[in-house]
């Protein structure tokens, strides 16, 4: 479908074969990169006891994430609040700019939110092995399993343990490519019933656009969820 | 300090006119329950790719396919299962 192709935009650039050139899904990353800096440097140039709308708006996303972060990982997980923070922000931000007539939803690429989780799950491991050494292996061996179940269970664990990135990043390219998919049939609908039938399907999209903000919003959310759990596991070992 | 309590005194008042009724966050709710839908898939789909390439460096067709997807299978129902405790648990 045309919204989902990527295309190039200005001239082509490559380095020893690998293409680099930039494309509408780099501008649109930009756009949203920008928007966040300016958003927290509107609310955050004068700052007020009494906050004003956009300083309020910074307080909430910063709160909403903070006690997310206290509540699924817990205080040892504080140092790592910048980078849920960004992660959330930054998908949120995609997310809602892919709503928008013509704009080009970038999480809607496998290979964007597969990058993303893949920077979770070996940052997590990174994180993982220099907090608790060689014993960070345990979590592939919980405690109180019978001897002969022993090597079936540390094989599923390790299968789980490697099907984290791709179960979080293909939950968010599958929402966000599945509900612009949508909209776009139903509009289809619009167009081809015309003016006699076409209003049943419009009301539907209006519907659907409702549902999409809400879908945009929670991945951007349980993306961030996840992380926090995964850093949980990392950082709290208990088995 | 006179414009905090100041300040205080209208938040009370503008409280107890509005009674602001706090919605039940079940956000973390719906998260939860979005996560095990890929949860199953995505296990069975890594385990059987690791256990397709496998087979192709030792040259034993599908011997390590069939072993890895069960393994994959059986480590799907277990992420499932352990997702849905962590919503009982909250």
């Amino acid at each position: 479908m045309h919204q989902f192709e990527v295309h190039k935009i200005g001239p082509s650039f490559s380095i020893n074969g690998v293409d680099l050139s930039f494309t509408n899904s780099s501008l649109f990353m930009l756009i949203g990169s920008l928007l966040i800096i300016t958003f927290f440097i509107a609310g955050t140039r004068k700052a007020n006891i009494v906050p004003n709308k956009i300083q309020l708006l910074n307080e909430i996303a910063f709160n909403f994430i903070s006690k997310m972060i206290s509540e699924t990982a817990g205080p040892k997980a504080r140092p790592y609040f910048p980078f849920i923070l960004t992660i959330f922000l930054f998908i949120l931000t995609l997310n809602m700019i892919g709503l928008l007539p013509y704009a080009f939803t970038v999480t809607s690429q496998i290979i964007i939110t597969f990058f993303l989780a893949v920077v979770i799950f070996i940052g997590v491991t990174i994180v993982g092995f220099v907090k608790n050494g060689i014993g960070f292996l345990k979590i592939f061996a919980p405690s109180g399993v019978p001897i002969f179940l022993f090597p079936i269970i540390v094989a599923i664990e390790i299968i789980s343990f490697l099907s984290r990135p791709v179960s979080l990043s293909v939950r968010l390219f599958a929402n966000m490519l599945a509900g612009h998919t949508m909209l776009k049939v139903f509009g289809g609908f619009v167009v081809s019933l015309g003016i006699v039938g076409g209003w049943l399907p419009l009301s539907f999209s209006v519907a659907l656009t409702a549902l999409e903000i809400l879908v945009a919003f929670l991945q951007a959310y349980v993306f961030a969820v996840l992380s926090c759990i995964y850093l949980n596991d990392a950082l709290n070992m208990h088995h | 300090m006179s414009e905090f309590d100041d300040l205080k005194k209208k938040i009370e008042l503008s409280k107890n006119k509005y009674k602001i009724i706090t919605p039940k966050n079940n956000n973390s709710t719906i998260g939860t329950a979005l996560r095990i839908s890929t949860e199953l898939v995505a296990a069975v789909f890594v385990a059987s790719l690791i256990g397709h390439y496998i087979d192709k460096w030792l040259g034993t067709k599908p011997v390590f396919l069939i072993i890895l997807l069960l393994v994959g299978i059986a480590a799907g129902i277990f992420n499932v299962v352990r997702s849905a405790k962590m919503i009982n648990k909250d």
